[in-house]
């Protein structure tokens, strides 16, 4: 039986970063689609049921921390984990994180390997190795 | 954030500066947004700056912006440029949205941000220059991914590099790879963009 791959929204302005990441977790088993902001991932989340957000903090037109608000709120209400990843490492940037609604924080850059654990354990997917 | 498209100014008015200060207080963040697009007179410049950090209404932060962007003044620019610092992520990329908007006034303060203590100040400004049309915005990437002690300053410079970068770029790209060899993000933006 084959298994369906875990959706993820990787989300970032930097399309290095996107590539970044997206390469990682296609590395790891999952289906990656991308989004250059938090409108953009708004609107994917409202036609795509994913099953992992990668958000970062500093966009344009819709900042990370809005758009996690906005995926839990009714508009979208999505229930899926959402990973938070930004340059940002001031005091209180993970609180207002989790404050929106994300369920992890992670600061810039994150190493792969552990960006590949977390993502297969907020999914809980039997994810390929 | 989103600058405010001119199309989408209020309708001609006749109320004076006081008014639309005056206005700036209203419960309504839609007269707020109003008043904010029709303060465009240079003496509402302080009261704007002043305020844009207090609306906590995005719409009405970003008409704000919208109007001190127009003037792209010195004083302006050394306003907003404050507030790349900012906790609030909305502001601080909304700032950078406006600053990056203004090619008069922001070259004078690009070597202040470059020098900034603070790393995520220089990653903002990474992000300025990716959208200032000026001509030595290239040459102000080049020197951050030169010299930047931080590598995600540098790895931000790059990708604001990304769309002017040629040949020309190759040694620098390797050599910041080489000042950051335990960095894997920094070594896949640097094999990326040399693809």
């Amino acid at each position: 039986m084959t298994e369906t791959q875990p959706k993820v929204l990787v989300v970032d302005d930097a399309a290095t970063v996107r590539m970044y990441h997206s390469t990682l977790l296609t590395e790891a088993g999952f289906e990656i689609h991308e989004a250059a902001n938090g409108l953009e991932a708004v609107e994917a989340a409202l036609g795509t049921a994913f099953d992992l957000f990668v958000v970062d903090v500093n966009m344009p037109k819709m900042n990370g921390y809005t758009c996690v608000e906005t995926l839990r709120s009714e508009t979208v209400g999505t229930p899926a984990p959402v990973i938070m990843i930004s340059t940002e490492d001031r005091p209180g940037d993970a609180d207002r994180a989790y404050a929106a609604g994300a369920n992890l924080y992670l600061v810039k850059p994150v190493v792969p390997a552990r960006l590949v654990r977390i993502s297969r354990m907020l999914t809980g997917r039997g994810v390929a190795a | 954030m989103g600058l405010v498209r001119r199309n989408a100014e209020p309708e001609p008015q006749t109320m004076g500066p006081g008014d639309l200060l005056a206005q700036l207080d209203d419960p309504d963040p839609d007269r707020r947004r109003e008043a904010a697009l029709g303060l465009e007179a240079e003496s509402a410049v302080e009261v704007l700056l002043d305020r844009v950090a207090t609306e906590d209404e995005p719409r009405v932060r970003d008409a704000m912006l919208t109007t001190l962007a127009a003037h792209d003044t010195d004083a302006v620019a050394a306003g907003l440029a404050v507030h790349l610092a900012s906790d609030d992520a909305g502001l601080r990329t909304g700032v950078a949205e406006a600053l990056a908007s203004m090619p008069e006034s922001v070259p004078a303060i690009i070597p202040r941000l470059l020098e900034d203590p603070d790393h995520d100040v220089r990653v903002m400004a990474a992000m300025v220059l990716a959208d200032l049309q000026h001509p030595e915005a290239t040459t102000w990437l080049t020197v951050m991914i030169k010299d930047d002690p931080h590598p995600n300053v540098v790895a931000s410079a790059i990708d604001a590099l990304l769309p002017s970068l040629g040949p020309e770029h190759t040694e620098l790209l390797e050599r910041a790879v080489r000042r950051f060899p335990d960095d894997p993000f920094l070594r896949f933006t640097v094999e990326a963009a040399l693809r």
